[in-house]
């Protein structure tokens, strides 16, 4: 079976597909559980990690750590809950956290702009003008914090194996050719997919264990061989090893682990 | 009558699926090569210079822009016209950033992997991955370019099609089953009113053909048979350019009735005022 992963702008319809296909399929649906679990999981007020995965960084931001703390933590909740399989997420950035797993379908979903206005006014009551301000806010607020963030356009269709435009087509047509499209060979789970998601699983959770001391770390795992790359090979680095001796037992599914200081990082790397 | 525009990011990938695709749907594959044989003969154009049209833009040393805007609105009036038939499959003449707003076409987007598009420039051109990519950026740039100077859109703006299918995991043929299976849906079914907004499309784009060379900077609009011409002028000129372009128009086949409407030209009036 598969992942997939249903992006969406407000009042885009999808999350009624994300919903429907999930029902078709008997997957499990998910959206704000992961926010719910991953504020539990690492003791942050709920509020703040929801602001901090909505809102653009500001500038104030980019000299703190909070928000990319923040999509660590996230990420690891998103791995941890997705890697059992069969399930359809749908809100921020899946496709980007959990990019280079094969059996991910990568959906996305829009709508025509005065529809969505049509639905912000039917919603919030109010004047068009408005409703077709706050969209183009929303949507420049999650362009801009893609792009701060990971460096890609949520709009830019290559990031994705299939966009459907809810407009001709129907929420049931949608559902339709995703859960097709979901079947097909190319995105069934086999044990090498299964064990690639669990090795990004286990390198976001290192990475979420430790972001918070060292802030400029990327993770990877290769069959539990784990190597954590520093930025520069300096007296931090040391300390980052002997921080990382300890996860060994706090950790499950660590085979091996490694610091590497100022060395380039490889794309698999979170 | 429903019909299939196939647009990619790789014109061989784009060639191939749309020509699956017309293979699995028994629907009638547009060869982009027949439209502009077809253009070029009733024109009586080089038919390489006007292939050019489709991936260059105008340069001062070249074909000027006046030309460039003539010859696109020739290879419009021919694919407009081909869409006209029944059942085909359009790839290669950027249909799909000119058929707008007809319910029983089919838009479709392909996106092929960066790795395959390297591939297959390095082995047409027989050069280095790197100069590849080197020559793909600059071509990517060049294309985007050329949607805004000849339809002021972005290719790439996936609100513009109603799929979009990416070939880094789904394979051609699933993509073409995709398709084969979205084009029987209902909303592709031909309606009058989808029909109607076809037939004003293509007879538009027959008039701004015929007129194009006398008139360049004309707008054209078409609705029932009734043909609505905007076209800069000074006010003496009014009546002349009324006769004229009531003359063009007037012969062609289905159009009942021309309107002339006028936008002053301040700038020739200025110009004109300081003599």
């Amino acid at each position: 079976m598969a992942i997939i992963t249903i992006s969406r702008g407000s009042y885009s319809k999808g999350k009624e597909v994300a919903e429907k296909v999930a029902e078709r399929l008997h997957y499990d649906c998910i959206s704000r559980d992961v926010i719910l679990d991953t504020s539990d999981h690492f003791n942050i007020p709920e509020v703040k990690l929801i602001r901090a995965i909505h809102d653009a960084p500001t500038l104030l931001d980019r000299f703190g750590h909070d928000k990319r703390s923040y999509i660590a933590y996230f990420q690891s909740a998103l791995t941890e809950r997705v890697k059992r399989d069969n399930v359809v997420y749908h809100g921020l950035a899946g496709h980007l956290l959990l990019k280079g797993v094969p059996h991910v379908l990568k959906v996305r979903i829009i709508s025509d702009f005065s529809e969505r206005v049509k639905a912000e006014m039917e919603r919030e009551g109010c004047h068009e003008s408005d409703a077709r301000k706050l969209i183009l806010k929303d949507d420049q607020e999650r362009r801009k914090w893609t792009r701060s963030l990971f460096g890609a356009d949520p709009w830019d269709s290559s990031l994705y194996d299939l966009v459907v435009h809810i407009h001709k087509l129907t929420v049931e047509d949608a559902v339709d050719f995703i859960s097709q499209a979901a079947c097909r060979d190319a995105f069934k789970t086999t044990d090498a997919s299964m064990k690639q998601m669990e090795d990004l699983a286990l390198a976001c959770r290192i990475k979420a264990e430790l972001v918070d001391e060292f802030f400029d770390i990327y993770v990877s795992s290769d069959y539990g061989n784990v190597v954590v790359y520093a930025k520069d090979k300096d007296r931090s680095t040391q300390k980052l090893r002997n921080r990382v001796k300890t996860l060994g037992e706090k950790i499950r599914g660590i085979h091996h682990i490694e610091v590497h200081g100022g060395i380039p990082v490889p794309a698999n790397a979170v | 009558m429903s019909s299939i525009i196939i647009a990619s990011d790789s014109p061989e990938t784009g060639r191939r699926i749309a020509d699956e695709t017309a293979k699995f749907l028994g629907y009638t594959y547009m060869d982009p090569e027949d439209v502009l044989s077809a253009v070029a003969t009733k024109r009586n154009l080089d038919k390489d210079k006007l292939k050019k049209v489709l991936d260059t833009l105008p340069s001062s040393f070249g074909r000027t822009s006046r030309v460039w805007r003539q010859w696109l609105a020739f290879i419009q009036e021919a694919t407009l016209g081909r869409l006209m038939e029944d059942q085909m499959v359009c790839h290669g003449l950027a249909a799909h950033l000119y058929v707008m707003g007809v319910s029983h076409i089919l838009k479709v987007r392909i996106i092929t992997s960066e790795m395959e598009r390297l591939q297959i420039l390095a082995s047409q051109r027989d050069i280095s991955a790197d100069k590849a990519k080197k020559i793909m950026k600059r071509m990517e740039k060049q294309r985007h370019q050329w949607c805004l100077q000849a339809f002021q859109m972005d290719e790439t703006d996936p609100s513009r099609y109603d799929l979009v299918i990416s070939l880094n995991q789904i394979t051609a043929k699933e993509a073409v089953k995709t398709i084969a299976g979205v084009i029987k849906y209902k909303k592709f079914k031909p309606m009058t009113y989808s029909i109607k907004c076809l037939e004003d499309l293509e007879l538009e784009s027959r008039v701004r053909a015929s007129i194009i060379k006398d008139h360049p900077e004309a707008s054209v609009t078409a609705r029932d048979k009734t043909i609505t011409v905007k076209v800069k002028t000074l006010k003496r000129e009014r009546k002349k350019k009324t006769a004229a372009i009531k003359e063009l128009v007037g012969g062609i086949d289905g159009v009942d009735y021309v309107e002339v409407h006028f936008i002053n030209d301040i700038v020739r009036q200025a110009a004109e005022s300081f003599r």
